[in-house]
């Protein structure tokens, strides 16, 4: 009888102890551990090569998280995520969401971290693989495979992605280019229901063979190992030399804001929701003395240069940033 | 022996409203802290109106569909008498087990512009992704399981004494299914078909991949959380907690209504006894 009345009070005891426990331990990651927030076409370099190599040669652990560079700056604007380290596709995102007193003062400052190009990629199964391989080989132009009738290629959102609309920009500047004011009207409207897909819906697409081709940034497409065709310096974003003709070209956003034409650039900053602040200065640190690696992942080398407010630099980054960087 | 029992009733109680807080406390905070006119004027924006629209449209043809088929293959699989059934039954599972974007995926290798259905049809015009038909696809992938296992529980629950009975006296199969079987199967199938509905409008990893457009009300809700932040995308979280919430409610009435004092019981099973 005694021990009918103790059970289900031991029980509920041991219940109560045990799942609070397990929430904890679940939830624990560890101090020297950076959190690193960074734009989702990064996921292969971050994954299987910067986060890796960074544990390796420091010590301390890496725990990264893909989310699109617009998204994950509204959430650590809306702290709804606390990451010690963000990578964004695009300085202008930086200045955007997280600089300035109207965004809290988020973000002081950012390194210019490496640039990068877009890329036509193809299903390597595709019906039209013939053609593609024939436009890799210069044989043909590459916006006369996705003129072809029955070819579907996507592109990304416009709305969400800093690609979407740096898609825009290449078509635009190829009908300049080729002198074939035509090419934009291959994409239809821009937001063209047909083509338009968040960044890994596209993926999905193409290397499932549903689509035979996307315009994607060429370090997304040789982490997926999908064939590409590259485009000349003069569309493909991917040029500081080319930066003013780059900058003609301008997209409005449904906000009204106007977005201006200009090389793919990726950069790094340490938010203050910081929390692990020697790793964060680590983890910037190794970054920016990891061009080569970074190359053999299809970015291109950079002056890592600082946008925002210089000043706020941590005097152990200095060495590494040179120059100033306005978007 | 009184004494332990409801002792146990208590601590059960306990433990248990932990787990319902924690349910139950996300959205009580968000419907506290909701901004009722801001949030009601935000679905205002076309884009919000043709998301709302679609999802209803999508859910309601949903509904329909999973309902005429689901039904009678639980019927089948409680009635029927065939090797390995317990294997035919797991099948039904396993959309449940199957995470939504690796959904999405398997669904559009089949029924994509280049699928083994897709493809054919593409080549005559007709296209199953990117549009209404690629929401309800996906829907019906998350969702149905629910209405056929409910359906399954239901007929198994139905004593077949009285089937046999009925059969004795001279009605059809077909007979005995809507006089008896149905009627009598009924409170849990309606209750498995409300919680599909609000499963399947509330669908989100496998439409984004088979149907990204026209953006249902999720999809467009995360569409604003992406561009917009948090504010952009909460007027859409309120909608769809309310169009649940509007679904449960309805199903209680609808049940209150066709049958006195039915218990919801999503997955079936005879539990209108305890009521």
């Amino acid at each position: 009888m005694h021990a009918d009345v103790k059970t289900p009070a031991v029980f509920a005891i041991v219940v109560l102890f045990i799942t609070p426990s397990f929430i904890i331990s679940a939830s624990a990651a560890g101090d020297d551990t950076v959190s690193v927030l960074y734009a989702g076409s990064l996921a292969a370099v971050m994954e299987n090569g910067i986060g890796p190599a960074f544990t390796q040669a420091t010590g301390y652990g890496f725990q990264g998280e893909a989310q699109g560079s617009l998204g994950a700056a509204q959430m650590i604007r809306n702290h709804i995520r606390t990451p010690d380290i963000f990578v964004s596709a695009d300085p202008l995102v930086n200045d955007k969401v997280l600089m300035g007193s109207q965004n809290g003062n988020l973000v002081r400052w950012y390194a210019v971290l490496a640039s990068s190009q877009l890329v036509l990629a193809y299903n390597p199964h595709s019906k039209f693989l013939k053609k593609f391989e024939d436009a890799e080989t210069g044989k043909i132009l590459w916006y006369e495979v996705l003129e072809t009738a029955g070819v579907r290629f996507g592109r990304g959102d416009p709305t969400i992605d800093p690609k979407g609309y740096r898609t825009l920009f290449l078509f635009n500047l190829a009908g300049r280019y080729y002198h074939r004011p035509e090419i934009p009207s291959l994409l239809g409207d821009e937001l063209n229901p047909a083509q338009v897909f968040p960044e890994v819906v596209l993926l999905t697409r193409v290397e499932s063979g549903q689509f035979d081709a996307g315009i994607f940034y060429k370090h997304e497409v040789l982490a997926h190992k999908l064939p590409f065709v590259s485009l000349p310096a003069e569309v493909n974003l991917g040029s500081q030399e080319f930066a003013a003709h780059y900058a003609e070209e301008t997209y409005t956003t449904k906000s009204g804001e106007q977005v201006k034409g200009a090389p793919i650039l990726f950069t790094v900053a340490i938010p203050e929701t910081v929390r692990h602040r020697q790793a964060a200065l680590e983890f910037v640190r190794f970054l920016l003395s990891s061009d080569r690696l970074l190359a053999q992942f299809g970015f291109g080398t950079v002056v890592h240069r600082a946008g925002g407010d210089a000043a706020q630099i941590p005097a152990e980054l200095r060495q590494f940033i040179s120059g100033t960087f306005k978007p | 022996m009184n004494q332990p029992t409801s002792r146990t009733l208590v601590v059960f109680g306990l433990l248990g409203g932990v787990l319902l807080l924690n349910l139950t406390l996300p959205i009580l905070n968000f419907m506290l802290h909701a901004d009722w006119r801001a949030w009601a004027a935000a679905l205002n924006q076309p884009e919000a109106r043709l998301a709302f629209r679609t999802s209803l449209a999508a859910s309601a043809v949903t509904l329909f569909i999973m309902t005429l088929l689901g039904v009678p293959l639980g019927y089948v699989l409680a009635r029927v008498r065939v090797p390995l059934k317990r294997f035919w039954i797991s099948l039904v599972f396993l959309p449940l087990i199957v995470p939504d974007l690796a959904g999405g995926i398997l669904l559009l290798q089949m029924l994509g512009p280049n699928g083994i259905i897709g493809a054919p049809l593409d080549a005559r015009g007709i296209a199953l992704t990117n549009n209404l038909a690629g929401i309800v696809f996906s829907q019906l992938f998350v969702a149905s399981p629910f209405v056929i296992v409910s359906a399954l529980a239901g007929f198994a629950s139905v004593d077949t004494q009285l089937e046999q009975a009925a059969a004795t006296l001279g009605d059809s199969r077909w007979q005995i299914f809507w006089r008896i079987s149905l009627p009598l199967a009924w409170p849990g199938i309606a209750a498995g078909i409300t919680l599909a509905m609000i499963r399947a409008t509330g669908e989100f990893g496998t439409t984004l991949i088979m149907a990204y457009n026209p953006h249902t009300l999720p999809v467009y809700m995360w569409v604003k959380f992406e561009s917009d932040g948090l504010a952009g995308s909460l007027p859409a979280a309120f909608w769809l907690v309310l169009l649940a919430c509007f679904a449960v409610g309805f199903s209680m009435l609808f049940n209150r209504l066709t049958r006195s004092g039915g218990l919801m019981s999503p997955l079936g099973g005879d539990i209108s006894g305890v009521a």
